[in-house]
């Protein structure tokens, strides 16, 4: 009998509605990202910078640490020898759209290059986009650089 | 046999055991930096030292034999201290570089770092800094890094003899470096390399290409010369990274030539043909698989057809691995009802004596070959027979050869002087008599020939007559040519003589360049109505072909080659660049002309074993196949050697950096040995007024070609040397191998 009464009356849809009436009203928790960024902590890991020396060239050597230890397959390297029998960096790639943002290969890294940045605006429209190389990531390492020395930190 | 205990375990152990080998046998670890089962014991790092109970001092277990009733403790504290403070005085000035070090992963010296637990080390030295030496063109040298361990020394001296390194300076001064800081100029084998610990030398056409964690291993047999060596094929996904050894598998001890360790780029050559090409009036263009092998199973119909089945001839490489060549040959034979396919090989020699038998012999001739450069491994086990075994070792050769330094004696002088002293040895007269003595009472004599040479044969044969123990080698020169011809090849001279007198009008050339083999190349091709041609390359033959169709090298295809010794080894598939093997070209032609063949190379072997009786029971993983006998026919006393009207005598060289015409195509070789060059006794070149690099010309039997001159103090004054399978060179050897010449400064 109560049934047929709720159902003729919608009583549970009004209880639904009021609960959403009181939210309306009450301080918000939520970002309207992309319009606003989210906070982020101390020890966020986003998308990876590699470090550069004062001349510009990069501090990676090449030596596939990160890529070996990256569990999910997604940094590419190619090595080769250069003219004067010199390490040369013919690629260095790290797909985004695999990466978990582990930070192993910060830690793996013997030489202070690859390190986990605070950007995490990654969404795109293609695939590829997702793929970025050593120069983007020697930019955003300026770009981080510019960032923490705005905010007086160090990086 | 001594009985001992290590660490507890009882091991009984012949009495010429050191520790180390009794501690391998309890199956014990022992650490170890300098020993090398291949070298003599040396004893220089210190870090394989055990304790033997009851006595005060350590001993180090790679240079101790064993003794009755020992008791050895491998791992007692103390051990560990000292191993640890052992390594941590090598580190003392080694660089911390192992993330750039191409030896970085594969490192011993890292390795016994980690075994060890050392993380600090507590004295501080700088590292040194030494600029990096690349005066070597395919070893680079990083003394920095050296431990000074010595096995490069002794593998250049002990296995290869060459000694072109050793220590120099002393004491904290102490380096590897050439005598008097000369341009490191050796033998390029690379043995070095092989044995380093560290990253000290290292393989300059890797050098810093990958690293080893990410290549992938596929066990497999060289596919450049007859030796056979059992190598290693490192990959990532299509690429072959290195070619490397493999110490305790196959007859070579791990022992690789220059061909072998630098040569093999040419597989990942972007100079490789991709797509097949139908020549239509007289324009090669780009054809799909399918329509070339069309197009060449319509012309071998239609030919057969108009002038029968012998007009057909089916020519194979000796590149191609057995199972190749035995379809090959039901290709001819069965699918299109010739008489059988061709190869370019000599069919009057077998293989009789195998490295070991050379190793172990105690006197051993070697009859007009420059054996270290012709084939370099047979050349490593004439040089093990020499220094390990000390056996009695004679040359004939026009030149001195490498081999000098271990020599008993060497009959040098024009080839028909040559001629003439092997003559006498097996006549027994003059000089050369006691030689034929000495092998007569040798207990397990052995003489290494050349086959190429049919002219040697009556020398071979006569004295395999007298001295019945005799064992012979012949030095065949590619990585199947003994294969081929177990397969069923016939003389090629036949096929030649169809095509002279134009009765062969079509010939399928499975990956054979005729137009730079000697004796081939002033046979005329054009005549043909049908020249298909597989080949991985563009070669020579290949750009006059009516149809051409790219094939794969050995590093893509599964398969055996049967070396010079007789030994059937398995070739495995490393990488794919996306090309047809050679039995696939095949079994899709049969199809074509109505026979079905299997391409699979196991169901091949299969009926290979049921239908070659040689092949009935043989290993295809290293056994021997058993040949009645080792020179089969009757042989003619050679008369002079050369022929012609010169001053100078023109013979073939062998070259220890190519071998046929496929390892031209690979850069790093060719950088050291391009082109083609006369080699000249410095006494003639003074005489013509011709220095390293001026070109002179070279006539003979109508023919004048100009060559670039290399001044080589081992050769004869009056004799001249030009390598084999060259464009240029084929032509003027196209009428023999011996001629006079009349040479001319150009320019
Ligand atoms: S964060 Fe992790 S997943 Fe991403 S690149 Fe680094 S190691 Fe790979
Ligand atoms: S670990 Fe560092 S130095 Fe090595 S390749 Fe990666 S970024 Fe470069
Ligand atoms: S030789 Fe070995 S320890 Fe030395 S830098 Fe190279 S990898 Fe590291
Ligand atoms: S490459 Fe061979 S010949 Fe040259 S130094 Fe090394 S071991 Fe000796
Ligand atoms: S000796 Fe012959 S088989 Fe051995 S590595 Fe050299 S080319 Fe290859
Ligand atoms: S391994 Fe024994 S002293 Fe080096």
């Amino acid at each position: 009998m109560k049934n047929i009464f709720d159902t003729l009356l919608l009583t549970e849809i009004f209880q639904g509605l009021g609960i959403t009436l009181k939210h309306l009203f009450k301080k918000k928790i939520t970002y309207k990202y992309p319009y606003e960024d989210t906070p982020i902590f101390p020890r966020f890991r986003g998308v990876q910078y590699i470090k550069t020396h004062e001349n510009g060239a990069t501090k990676c050597v090449g030596c596939y640490l990160c890529q070996k230890v990256c569990p999910s397959e997604c940094i590419h390297i190619v090595t080769d020898c250069g003219p004067n029998g010199e390490r040369l960096i013919r690629k260095y790639e790290i797909d985004l759209s695999r990466c978990i943002y582990c930070g192993y290969c910060e830690e793996a890294c013997p030489v202070d290059a690859v390190h986990m940045g605070r950007d995490y605006h990654t969404t795109d429209s293609t695939r590829d986009n997702y793929v970025i190389n050593m120069k983007t990531l020697s930019e955003n390492y300026k770009k981080e650089l510019a960032n923490a020395q705005a905010k007086g930190e160090q990086l | 046999m001594v009985t001992l205990k290590i660490d507890g375990i009882q091991v009984e152990v012949p009495k010429d055991y050191t520790i180390l080998q009794a501690a391998e046998k309890a199956g014990v670890h022992i650490p170890v930096l300098c020993h090398d089962a291949r070298l003599n014991p040396f004893g220089a790092c210190r870090v394989c030292l055990i304790e033997a109970v009851g006595n005060p001092r350590l001993m180090t277990a790679c240079t101790t034999p064993v003794a009755p009733d020992m008791d050895i403790l491998t791992n007692t504290e103390k051990l560990q201290r000292i191993r640890k403070t052992v390594i941590e005085l090598l580190l003392v000035n080694h660089p911390l570089e192992c993330p750039v070090c191409d030896k970085g992963g594969e490192c011993t010296l890292q390795d016994l770092t980690y075994e060890v637990g050392l993380t600090k080390v507590r004295f501080e030295a700088t590292p040194a800094d030494t600029p990096v030496d690349h005066t070597n063109p395919f070893i680079e040298r990083d003394i920095d890094r050296c431990v000074l361990c010595g096995r490069c020394v002794r593998i250049c001296d002990e296995v290869v003899n060459i000694q072109a390194i050793s220590f120099i300076n002393r004491g904290m001064e102490t380096m590897i470096g050439t005598a008097f800081d000369q341009p490191w100029n050796c033998e390029f084998c690379g043995q070095c390399i092989s044995v380093c610990p560290v990253g000290s030398l290292n393989n300059r056409v890797y050098l810093f290409k990958n690293r080893p964690w990410n290549l992938e291993k596929t066990d497999s047999i060289c596919g450049l010369c007859g030796c056979g060596c059992y190598i290693e094929l490192e990959t990532e996904g299509n690429e072959l990274y290195r070619m490397g050894e493999v110490p305790d598998k196959g007859a070579n001890h791990g022992n690789l030539c220059a061909k072998g360790r630098f040569g093999f780029e040419f597989v990942n050559s972007v100079k490789r043909e991709t797509s097949a090409k139908i020549k239509a009036a007289g324009e090669a263009a780009d054809a799909d698989f399918e329509q070339a092998v069309v197009t060449v199973a319509e012309k071998v119909k239609s030919i057969k057809a108009q002038h029968g089945a012998d007009s057909v001839a089916v020519l194979v490489s000796p590149r191609l691995t057995n199972e190749e060549a035995f379809l090959a040959n039901k290709l001819a034979k069965d699918v299109i009802g010739t008489a059988g396919m061709y190869a370019v090989e000599p069919h009057s020699s077998f293989p009789d004596a195998t490295y070991a038998d050379i190793e172990t012999s105690d006197a051993v001739a070697v009859l007009n070959l420059d054996v270290t450069e012709a084939n370099p491994i047979l050349g490593l086990a004439v040089r093990a027979a020499a220094r390990k075994n000390e056996a009695a070792l004679y040359v004939f050769y026009p030149s001195e050869t490498a081999l000098k330094r271990l020599v008993t004696k060497q009959f040098t002088g024009n080839p028909d002087e040559v001629y003439a002293s092997m003559t006498r040895l097996v006549e027994g007269q003059g000089e050369e008599a006691s030689v034929l003595e000495v092998l007569k009472k040798a207990e397990k004599p052995v003489a290494v020939y050349n086959p190429y040479n049919q002219a040697d044969l009556w020398f071979v044969s006569e004295l395999k007559k007298q001295i019945p123990g005799l064992k012979v080698a012949a030095a065949r020169a590619k990585a199947n040519s003994q294969g081929v011809l177990d397969m069923g090849a016939l003389d090629a001279a036949k096929l030649k003589e169809g095509i002279q007198n134009k009765t062969i009008k079509a010939l399928i050339c499975l990956g054979e360049n005729p137009s730079v083999r000697t004796g081939w190349a002033d046979l005329s091709l054009d005549s043909l109505e049908l020249l298909a041609v597989t080949d991985p390359f563009m070669s020579e033959t290949a750009k006059k072909a009516t149809v051409y169709i790219p094939v794969a090298t050995y590093a893509e295809k599964d398969g055996s080659f049967t070396n010079l010794e007789g030994r059937v080894q398995s070739v495995n598939k490393a990488l794919c660049k996306g090309l047809k093997t050679d039995a696939e070209v095949i079994a899709a032609l049969a199809e074509k002309l109505g026979k079905a063949l299997p391409s699979c190379s196991c169901e091949i072997r299969e009926l290979i074993r049921k239908e070659v009786s040689l092949y009935k029971d043989v290993d295809f993983d290293g056994g021997l196949v058993k040949y009645a006998d080792a020179v089969t026919g009757e042989f003619a006393k050679p008369a002079k050697a050369a022929a012609g009207e010169g001053k100078y005598f023109l013979y073939p060289s062998s070259l220890r950096l190519h071998s046929g015409s496929y390892t031209r195509w690979s850069p790093d070789l060719a950088k050291v040995y391009g082109e083609a060059k006369l080699e000249i006794s410095p006494a003639d070149a003074e005489e013509l007024g011709l220095e390293d690099g001026s070109s002179v010309s070279v006539s003979a039997a109508g023919i004048t070609k100009t060559f670039k001159v290399h001044v080589e103090k081992h050769m004869t004054k009056g004799c001249v040397a030009l390598p084999e399978d060259y464009a240029d060179t084929a032509e003027i050897f196209g009428k023999g191998r011996y001629h006079k010449v009349s040479l001319g400064k150009k320019g």
